[in-house]
């Protein structure tokens, strides 16, 4: 053991993991394409610890990396070589939740779904679902600004974090927000949601919680092609509905699904379409109404109701799977996440379609069809030669399309270490740069989830003082 | 004074880059935040005006900052779609760009958001003269840092917007009101909390002292009836009806904030938690509260430095909308490193006002 | 998951080891149903982390001794399975790795001994009830003894009941329904031999005619969960001798008895006797699912309804994928409540022998379990698994709880009687 790592057994004796056993389990998130073993992983229990740790890694220059539940799909959580992994599992607390004022603190290390069921009993939830909600942490989900099925109406993580208690790159804490939707002043709070751990880590965060809408009503359709089902979204758009969620699966997802849960969807579908409604009663019942015109004219050969909240969530429960299920499928997938206008999908889909067979590779699409964000797998084995670099190449002929569709390389992945060399395709060097020395003047040594959501690895080698440093902001040790 | 009226992106590139100070200004709607100080050049916006992209089907539309808020309006409405954070001062020559400067937002943001809710993506003139872009045109985006969303109440300090991108919806096919008066504050402000927790979906659930509530209801015409019928049932006493025109033109003089008459126009963020104690302590300041008690509008004609007080005793912080004052940004400002460092980031060299920390 | 690992050098489990890895994506589904993640919080204690582990001692990038503690602490209870999305066969995965490990590892002198004691007793009724007795003479020197000595002693009941020898075959009543082999189960014959008796009751009763084979001898489970996997292929040959009869189904009332037996074919794997194993595999019926299927005859019902939680044994309900038809036989008795215990995913602890050497682990479990069957309110608790059984009765007592713990043809049994 180093002396630096043996000072760090003294901040954290009953906290730090550094014998390879029980290292190699933290060397991958949920891209496990990617992996890196740290040094070390410690396990703060408060804010005071995360403090320490970070001010550990500022004194030694060594990189780190905040990780929840390591289900990051763009290796967003990937543990920096040699570096530190600081996992917030252990801060997992609920630390309150005020029903009248409709908010909820919590740790970090605190689990999505459990936002939703502590907060049931007052006929409250918190909006944003990710798939990986059962398992994915609010820590997790406010770094990478998470998203989910219900984005197009409610928005995503950063629309409901109402504030955050942060400890920034230099040791520091900061508090941003308030318990109030409005503000005055800079978005800084909105600036740190979704920078993927790159400006802090939050210990503490309040989020907003939502009463539960009065009544569902979710749509199951089938078609046979996909491009109908896609129609049938921008019809339901062009008639002034608002669903809560439309999502569309294809014929390999929904494969999968069935495999891995059972929905009970048409297995012979070639797309499947589900549309759900939510809100008042009254409200609902009259825009089904609408719904139901819209969806008969699109083609659809089989449209279900579903008729209670049991059918609703084995609808649900198929499409949230998909992701995970499409290993039944595969030894290995690459999940993909971007956005193109929603007018584009259609000829996103065919182009995907017509890169999967020039690849030899087999492509499922599952898809937030209601805010354009595509999610194409690319199904491939990792152990023929070559197989892995292909769909590698696929998945970045995507996100180029995307960008040229006028769309992004992400719509809630964030973009992580699987994404960086894409950014250049989105962002000008001088957007770029600007971001960079944000970034720089909160961690001008780069040691907060180095390797991250920028392209290029290592930090730039500082040439002369930085514009920030001549002006006195920062400081370099 | 000096001033200077770009039409192009790079004509503001090449402002900044030659002009030590200067002060961006949209449609001048909100003078307190667009008047320049000595030293400062007013970079007047109004000329980078139009439309770039708009495309029903997407819910997005892109404009240049300087757009009026009322041409936008009227080409969304044409679609029946809408603005949902529902800007203010649209009647007064309110322009995008001025909007999300200051962060404001009006009564229909209780449905389903503010500003920084429906902000998709910026383009701006950093205080280097670089033209920066950030966010995306999508409605979905989650690409490099939210810097649309850190424009949001920038007050001008982190860059010169020159175009954004927002979200946008289908404008309820149908809306109706209803006001109802309770007996005393306590009573309407538990009416508020209860509906603010139910599932009773209101564009705008706004509190008027000393003790009613304006409800807005929208959706579909044909359940709007029967809604309005369950809502007083929920509130156990009938209101007044307000429907159609009447209905329409009431919420578009609340929206730009007319009848506030004189004195300073001051925004305050809070929570409805504040709203006992600053209903003891505002008088009689003309005001509204607005999304659940989340935003209060009020007019103040007594000194500034008594309001200033009043915020920073209940901890909240205010904005001075209209009226002449040396800083703006009043009662609680709890801004640390975090917004000095990255302030310093995009204006390295302090060309932009900066409405340093009262406090 | 990409690996490198090559089957032909692991051994006959190979290929099933590789391919349960390949099939895991690491999405971390299964994180917040393992019971040991839920208590330890760290990834070495999931099944994702295990898999990960065991993949790189397969690919002999990790030493055996750097992964064993973890792979240790799994209970087995196959939790994960049920959430995994991709359809990992986990518990092939774990059995078959710790069959493989298990030759290869040093264990300390003590616990060599501690363990064969258990292989040695447990499995064999007449030994476990010499043994336990043995053990109630030693618990006055409980504070003196090592503390894995200690938690099997403080699960002996006070009282053992008397031995009681099980007929050779039990007619059917009234018109005979069908004919099955029963399964008696180890521990259980010792523990709670009220349990048999009210099977054979409620399937005689229901006209199924029941053969207690001659030579039947534990099911295995206990020895290839813990990677003794020759004794529990020695054990398992005399069972495939033992019901190779003409039998509608091979049924047991115990849900790891249960799922020992459909383990055949993975037990067997490169053995003569696979296709047997299958076989016998494909008719083993937990008795829930049995008489579900059979239809039950009319139960009276209760004099007072009665508040039940069922509580579902991980391997029936994991294993096994058993667990609507319990709460189907609970339901058919009328004026019975059921109610579903909160975390009922999760393991009570038990896990065959791992009460026994995780004892820490195992008791943070139980008392979880106890207090979610506590907050359900009910009056009985009711579960499929003799397991489950013990350690539940445990945990509640030690919370001062009395409430009654009941195998699920135990309150079918004493409904038919007019018990209740």
């Amino acid at each position: 053991m180093t002396p630096a790592l043996r000072e760090l057994e003294i901040l954290f004796p009953k906290g730090l993991l550094h014998r390879p056993g029980e290292l190699a389990p933290y060397e991958s998130d949920a891209l496990t394409a990617f992996r890196a073993r740290p040094l070390a992983v410690v396990l703060p229990e408060s804010h005071e610890e995360v403090v320490a740790a970070v001010r550990w890694c500022q004194k030694h220059r060594i990189p780190y990396v905040a990780r929840g539940s390591g289900t990051s799909l763009s290796g967003g959580s990937l543990p920096v070589e040699g570096g530190i992994v600081i996992a917030l599992n252990r801060m997992n607390r609920l630390l309150r939740l005020d029903p009248k004022e409709r908010t909820a603190v919590v740790q970090p290390g605190f689990i999505n779904l459990q936002v939703s069921l502590a907060a049931a009993p007052y006929g409250l939830y918190y909006a944003p679902d990710p798939s990986s909600q059962p398992v994915s942490t609010i820590g997790g989900n406010l770094a990478f600004n998470s998203g989910g099925a219900h984005c197009l109406k409610y928005g995503m993580t950063s629309n409901h974090v109402l504030g955050a208690k942060v400890v920034l790159p230099d040791g520091e804490t900061a508090s941003l927000g308030s318990e109030s939707l409005e503000g005055v002043g800079p978005d800084w709070l909105g600036l740190f949601v979704g920078s993927e751990g790159l400006l802090g880590i939050a210990t503490e965060v309040t989020l907003r919680l939502l009463p539960k809408p009065e009544a569902y009503h979710t749509v199951l359709a089938a078609y046979d092609t996909l491009e109908k089902a896609g129609e049938a979204v921008a019809a339901v758009v062009a008639s002034g509905i608002l669903p809560g969620a439309m999502e569309i699966m294809d014929s390999l997802a929904i494969e999968a699904a069935e495999a891995a849960v059972g929905a009970g969807y048409p297995r012979e579908a070639r797309a499947l379409l589900i549309v759900e409604l939510e809100g008042e009663a009254p409200e609902v019942e009259a825009e089904a109404h609408h719904l139901e015109q819209v969806i008969r004219s699109s083609g659809a050969y089989e449209v279900r109701v579903a008729q209670s909240e049991a059918e609703r969530m084995k609808i649900w429960k198929g499409r949230k799977a998909a992701f995970s299920a499409v290993g039944r499928l595969s030894p290995d997938y690459i999940v993909q996440d971007g956005v193109v206008p929603r007018s584009k999908l259609g000829q996103a889909l065919a182009e995907i379609e017509r890169l999967s067979e020039r690849y030899g590779l087999r492509v499922a699409n599952v898809f937030h069809a209601g805010d354009g964000n595509l999610h194409p797998l690319i199904l491939y084995n990792g152990r023929v030669p070559g197989e892995l670099e292909r769909a590698e190449e696929l998945a970045g002929e995507i996100l180029r399309l995307c960008v040229a569709l006028g769309g992004s390389i992400t719509g809630e992945h964030g973009v992580g270490m699987e994404k960086r060399a894409y950014m250049p395709e989105m962002f000008s060097p001088t957007d770029l740069e600007a971001m960079r020395r944000i970034r720089q003047a909160l961690d001008p040594l780069e040691l907060s989830n180095r390797g991250k959501m920028f392209p290029g690895g290592e930090p730039r080698p500082p040439s002369g003082p930085h514009p920030l440093e001549r002006a006195g902001v920062i400081v370099r040790e | 004074m000096n001033s200077l009226r770009p039409t192009h992106p790079k004509e503001v590139q090449e402002a900044v880059r030659s002009h030590p100070r200067l002060l961006p200004r949209g449609g001048g709607s909100k003078p307190a935040l667009s008047s320049p100080k000595e030293g400062q050049v007013a970079l007047e916006l109004t000329g980078l005006s139009g439309v770039l992209e708009y495309n029903p089907g997407e819910y997005v539309v892109v404009a240049r900052a300087g757009t009026a808020l009322a041409e936008l309006e009227a080409l969304l409405r044409a679609h029946g779609q809408y603005l949902p954070f529902d800007p203010p001062f649209v009647g007064q020559g309110a322009t995008l760009g001025g909007t999300v400067a200051a962060g404001l937002s009006g009564p229909m943001r209780n449905r389903y958001g503010g500003v920084r809710d429906f902000i998709l993506g910026v383009e701006f003139v950093d205080g280097l003269g670089n033209l920066v872009r950030g966010g995306g045109k999508v409605v979905k985006n989650a690409a490099g840092f939210d810097l649309p969303k850190l424009m949001v109440g920038s007050l001008g300090r982190l860059g010169v917007l020159t175009e954004l991108a927002f979200k946008v919806f289908p404008y309820p096919k149908a809306t109706a009101t209803l006001k109802v008066a309770f007996p005393n504050l306590g009573e309407a402000l538990e009416a508020l909390y209860r509906l603010a927790a139910s599932p009773i979906e209101l564009y705008a659930l706004d509190l008027v002292p000393p003790n009613s509530l304006v409800l807005r209801l929208g959706g579909l015409p044909e359940a709007l009836p029967a809604r309005l019928e369950r809502l007083e049932g929920f509130l156990g006493r009938r209101g007044e009806r307000l429907q159609e025109e009447a209905e329409k033109a009431y919420w578009e003089g609340v929206r730009d904030l007319r009848d506030f008459g004189e004195g300073y126009l001051v925004k305050v963020a809070l929570t409805p938690r504040h709203i006992p104690a600053l209903e003891a302590r505002l008088g009689a300041a003309p005001r509204r509260y607005m999304s659940a008690g989340h935003l209060l509008y009020l007019a103040w004609s007594g000194p500034v430095e008594a309001l200033d007080e009043a915020l920073r005793a209940e901890g909240l912080p205010g904005l001075i909308l209209r009226g002449v004052v040396a800083n703006p940004r009043i009662g609680l400002n709890s801004e640390g490193t975090f917004g000095l460092k990255v302030t310093a980031a995009l204006d390295p060299e302090g060309r932009f006002e900066r409405y340093a920390a009262p406090n | 998951m990409q690996h490198r690992i090559d089957p032909e050098k692991v051994g006959p489990q190979g290929e099933v080891m590789a391919h349960a890895i390949e099939a895991c994506v690491h999405c971390g589904f299964c994180l917040p149903a393992c019971p040991t993640y839920q208590v330890l919080g760290e990834e070495m204690d999931s099944p994702r982390g295990r898999i990960f582990l065991m993949k790189e001692v397969l690919e002999g990038s990790l030493s055996l001794e750097e992964a064993q503690p973890y792979i240790d602490k799994c209970l087995g209870c196959l939790g994960c399975v049920t959430a995994c999305p991709s359809g990992v066969p986990y518990g092939e995965l774990i059995t078959s790795f710790r069959a493989y490990s298990e030759p290869k590892r040093r264990r300390p002198l003590f616990q060599k001994a501690f363990r064969m004691g258990l292989q040695e007793t447990l499995p064999y009724p007449a030994r476990f009830r010499a043994a336990a007795r043995l053990g109630r003479l030693a618990r006055p020197l409980k504070p003196l003894l090592p503390s894995f000595l200690r938690a099997p002693l403080e699960l002996l009941p006070a009282e053992l009941p008397p031995p009681e020898p099980l007929p050779e075959r039990v007619a059917a009543e009234g018109e005979r329904r069908a004919r099955v082999a029963f399964l008696a189960g180890c521990a259980q014959q010792v523990l709670q031999p009220g349990f048999n008796r009210a099977a054979l009751r409620v399937l005689a009763r229901n006209g199924v005619e029941v053969v207690i084979p001659k030579g039947q001898v534990c099911c295995g489970a206990l020895a290839l969960h813990t990677g003794e996997r020759e004794r529990a292929l020695r054990l398992a040959r005399q069972n495939l001798r033992a019901f190779s009869g003409d039998y509608d189904a091979i049924l047991t009332n115990a849900a790891g008895c249960g799922s020992g037996l459909k383990e055949y074919p993975l037990l067997f794997r490169g053995e003569a006797e696979e296709e047997e194993a299958r076989a016998l595999a494909q008719r083993v019926k937990d008795i829930a699912v049995f008489l579900v299927e059979l239809g039950l005859r009319e139960v009276p019902p209760l004099k007072e309804p009665l508040r039940v939680a069922y509580h579902d044994a991980c391997h029936l309900a994991h294993a096994q994928g058993v667990r609507a038809e319990p709460r189907a036989l609970l339901r058919s008795i009328p004026g019975v409540e059921l109610v579903e215990i909160p975390e009922g995913e999760l393991c009570c602890g038990s896990a065959g022998t791992y009460n026994l050497e995780q004892p820490q682990i195992a008791a943070t479990l139980g008392e979880r379990k106890a207090r979610n069957i506590l907050a359900t309110g009910a009056q009985v608790v009711v579960t499929g698994n003799i397991g489950c059984h013990t350690q539940i009765q445990n945990h509640l007592r030690k919370l001062g709880q009395n409430l009654p713990v009941l195998h699920t043809v135990e309150l079918l049994d004493k409904a038919y009687a007019g018990q209740l």
